[in-house]
Parts: structure tokens; sequence; C-alpha cells
């Protein structure tokens, strides 16, 4: 009932998207939200799409399941879209429905929106795709790490990403169980008004919160019985170190932002 | 009434990578009256075969039926099943969630549009069946009460529905050996008033307690179907499933390699008393 949720859901597979450094994935994805909000003109989306569609070929996941993380958007993307239409100022008036014109600038700068937020989604779906998330949290703890100086916890900050993350599975398991057990009592959760619908979530959560403590309490623990005392002086078993493709993604990506700042400046 | 599992398949999250086929064409008819035992190693498909009996999943291939009607016809009432045929997941104490033990129980039969006096009545008639008698219990907070007596609130809240068919799945794992017995005992009540049991198990003493017929699980297929008595007779095979026998047919096993004429049907505790009586006082015998 629960199993399709991709966002956050990592594709186990050998290659060389895979292999690379987390940190470097990670600032490969922040360079790349800042080159798709670069883009000047309708252009300059291709060196995106084409470094994505490049991305994705050379990483092995199925095109499918990269797009089936753009399903729950649908919404968003036609209400940004019509909402764009309707209320954005324009010049040339492309066509008149009687109540609104809707002009020629609005309905590019809606194409640029809603390109934007899909290329925004399947690039860090692509992200989370290809990096498990213990790896992508160690990433993330060794970039945030110079922030220490200013007092930031950035191991506490990833420790507690790696858990959550850990536990996104086991809470659905828990959720897709629970829910089994109140629908062979009779329960039911797709029929009724939103009230309804609501109300019919109470013996879901109640349970599934009682459950989520159980295992934080159990779980602080078992960390406590491992001696377990925060990023203070930890050693860690897998060293990342950047390596030859690393140096070469990032080219790649320095000359991605190049090409969208030249399509830019085309016309 | 009758339950049939025609050629049942299930495939989990078929067409994804993480697809896996839990059960593989199981036939399966389970009787009025009954007290069958599912047994298998973990991960066999006993779970996902439980969850196919009353609905809540759809066979992926085969067809599942009640006295000869398929449950997942669009003319078939998925709530009929569900009264009909009660699920008691494992650690059902987890599924608990409402402020009182009275309403928790009730939510069942609630969902079934019962009347307001027919839920109280049969509330309180869950509570006897599972012996929660004691005053006060019914106004009590579920989160308040000690393991052994949450799963049995949450027993009585599958009870309350009156299911003609009860599938629990492990009931008594995790439990301390007094709330075990009784809960075993629970079960076999039920049983003798009336109500058809499935019971999913690891513990074959326990199965070979209560069950009157018994179906292993090996890899999703079913391995073997037969009275207890019968399922083990095979005792190497069923240790090369990664399953055990009874802590008597082991003894038995024990016994006859040392060359003593245990007999071969037994696994029951008090059969092998007797056994082991007959054999002391032939001994005794020929002592003198």
């Amino acid at each position: 009932m629960l199993n399709n949720i991709t966002l956050g859901q990592y594709y186990p597979a050998d290659s060389i998207v895979h292999k690379l450094d987390p940190r470097v994935k990670i600032l490969l994805l922040v360079a790349l939200i800042v080159g798709i909000f670069l883009g000047q003109n309708l252009l300059s989306y291709v060196p995106v799409a084409l470094f994505l569609f490049l991305a994705a070929r050379l990483s092995k996941v199925p095109f499918s399941m990269l797009l089936k993380g753009l399903k729950p958007l649908r919404f968003i993307l036609v209400f940004t879209f019509v909402l764009n239409i309707f209320f954005l100022q324009g010049e040339t008036p492309l066509l008149n429905l009687g109540f609104a014109v809707i002009k020629t600038e609005s309905v590019i700068t809606a194409i640029h929106y809603c390109l934007r937020l899909v290329l925004l989604v399947l690039a860090s779906s692509l992200l989370t795709l290809t990096t498990a998330p213990v790896t992508l949290t160690d990433g993330l703890e060794r970039l945030l790490s110079p922030l220490r100086v200013i007092h930031f916890p950035a191991h506490e900050m990833a420790m507690m990403m790696t858990i959550a993350l850990r536990f996104i599975p086991t809470l659905l398991e828990e959720a897709d169980k629970i829910m089994k057990a109140q629908t062979a009592r009779g329960a039911d959760f797709e029929s009724g008004n939103l009230l309804n619908r609501a109300k019919a979530m109470v013996p879901l959560l109640v349970p599934l919160f009682v459950g989520a403590f159980r295992r934080a309490g159990d779980l602080a623990m078992a960390m406590e019985a491992r001696c377990y005392h925060g990023g203070e002086g930890r050693t860690r078993l897998r060293v990342l170190k950047c390596q030859k493709n690393d140096y070469l993604s990032c080219l790649i990506m320095a000359l991605v932002i190049l090409l969208i700042i030249l399509c830019g400046k085309v016309y | 009434m009758q339950i049939t599992l025609e050629n049942v398949s299930h495939t989990y999250q078929p067409g994804s990578p993480f697809q896996s086929t839990a059960i593989r064409d199981v036939n399966l008819t389970i009787e009025q009256g009954e007290f069958l035992a599912l047994i298998g190693h973990t991960g066999s498909g006993k779970s996902t075969l439980a969850q196919h009996i009353n609905g809540l999943l759809k066979p992926t291939a085969g067809r599942v039926l009640i006295d000869g009607k398929d449950i997942h016809d669009k003319s078939f009432d998925k709530k009929e099943v569900r009264r009909r045929v009660g699920l008691v997941f494992q650690y059902p104490e987890h599924q608990l969630f409402e402020e009182s033990v009275e309403k928790d129980i009730a939510f069942g039969p609630k969902n079934l549009g019962l009347s307001a006096e027919e839920i109280k009545i049969r509330v309180q008639e869950a509570l006897e069946k599972v012996n929660l008698t004691q005053d006060g219990i019914k106004e009590k907070s579920p989160f308040e009460l000690s393991g052994g007596q949450m799963r049995r609130v949450a027993i009585a809240g599958v009870l309350a529905m009156r299911p003609e068919i009860l599938v629990l799945d492990e009931p008594a794992a995790g439990l301390d050996p007094k709330s075990r017995e009784d809960m075993l005992q629970l079960i076999a009540n039920l049983h003798r008033n009336g109500t058809t049991v499935v019971m999913v198990s690891h513990a074959m003493d326990d199965v070979a307690r209560f069950a009157t017929r018994a179906v292993v699980m090996e890899k999703g297929t079913v391995a073997m179907t037969g009275t207890p008595e019968e399922i083990f007779r095979h005792g190497p095979q069923l240790e090369r499933m990664g399953l055990g026998v009874p802590a008597v047919c082991k003894m038995g096993m024990l016994l006859r390699e040392k060359g003593i004429a245990f007999p071969e049907n037994i696994f029951r505790q008090e059969q092998a008393a007797g056994a082991l009586l007959a054999l002391w006082k032939e001994g005794t015998h020929h002592a003198e």
C-alpha cells in the first residue's frame, strides 16, 4: 500500500555515478541547482537536461524509476502552470478566453517554472537513487564539518539524518502492518470525505507513534551500550577520497554551467 | 464455512528490482472446525499465506474461495470477509490505539456498523473470552496493561467481530511461560467452542498439543500436510527444512538410537510419559 515513494530511495547498481564521492555528488547537485536558476531562456535548460540524461544513463538507474519521482509532483506542476498563466503580467496577448487574456510572456514564464521544478526533482532524485543514505549523510557530515568552528553540530546532524533515513523503511513497513491489522478489523482508509479520512488515520498514527518512541528508546539504549558518545574523536571505517572520476565530473559540471551562461547570452 | 486457496501465488512489488515471490501455487482447504497449524521456516511464506485467508492480500495468481465464492469478485463484500475471518497479526498489541480497553475492542464492531447496545454486549463477551474480567479494566488505558494483557485485549478486539475462522500469526511469541500457556489455553478453548483456528507457529510442541492438522511450508510452497502424527514422523526431513520436532519426538529418536524400543508415533508429553512408564514397568518385570 505504501511502496510508491521514490524520493530518498536507493537503487543499488554498480556504476560510475554510484562510485563517485558523495561530497562531490552533493556539490554537483548544488552547482546544478544554481545552474538551473541561472537559466535566462528556455535554451539554457538544454545543457542541464543533457547532463542529467547522461548521468542517468551512466548510473544504470532505469528512467522509469527516475520519472516515478515526478508523479507526486504532478498537481504542483499543473497548479504552478495554471497560476502563472493567469496571474503574471505580460504585453503580447496569445489567447483570449473571454474572462481572461493569456499573454505570451506569462506562458513562457510558466514553462520556465515547471521546467525548473522538474529538473530540480530529477536532479535530487538522481542523487538519492545513486547514493546509499548512509554514504550520503557521511558526505554531508564531511562537507559541514568546517562549520564546527562556529559550534555547528555537524556530526550530530549527520547522525540524526542517518537514523531518520534508516528508519523510513522500517516505519513504512510498520505503517503497512498496522494498516493491514486495522483493515482486518474492518477499518476503511480509502473512502469517505476528508474529515472521515482524517479520523480514520487515528488508529494508524497512534500505534505508529507509540512504536516510533519505543524504537527510539531501544536504539538510544543500544547506542549507549556500544559506548556512543558523539562525534568527538570518532574515526571512520570508510575514509572518503576524491579520485580521477570525481575531478572529471567537476570539470564537466563547470562546462555545463559555462554553457548555461553562454545560452543565456545567445539572444 | 470452508475456505479454499486455489493455485494461489503472491509476488511482492512485481516488476521492480525488489520483486520477490513469497508463495507459489499454494492449494489448501481449511475445513470448518479444524485447528490448522501453519509451520515453516522464517521467510517460508506463512504470514503471506495467512494474509490471503481474509483477503488482505490479493493473490497475484490463483483464487481464494469462501464456500466456493471468489472473495476478490466484485460482488463479494469485503467487510463480510473481514467479519467472518478474524486475523490476529504478530505482536497484535502494537496496534492498540484507543484511550480505553473498551473503546479499543469496540473498534471492530463499530466498523461493522452495529448498534451501541450490541457493541456493549460484544465487548463484554470478548473480554470474557480472553479472561479479562477484573473490575475497572474496561476503563483502563490499554497502554497501562502488562504485555500479556495487552495482547489479550488486541485479540479481544478481533473476537468482538465474532469471526467464524480465527487466523493467528504466532500468538504466543515473546510471552513469558505463564502468559504463553494462558494464551494457548484460550485459543484451544475458542476452538472447542466451535471457532475454526488457523495458527502460524514455530513451536512444534504447541502444534503437537493442539493442532488437528498441520501444513508445512517451505520456500513459498506447501511441503507437507497431515495430522501432527503424520508430519512428525518425518523428523529428519523437518530438520533439513530448518524446523524441529516436538521435544518428546527428539527424545524418542535419541532413545531408539540407544536401542530402546520407544514407539515412533509419540509426539505429546502425556503419551511419552505413558510410553516411558510402560517401558519402565516392562524393565522391572524383566529384572524380577
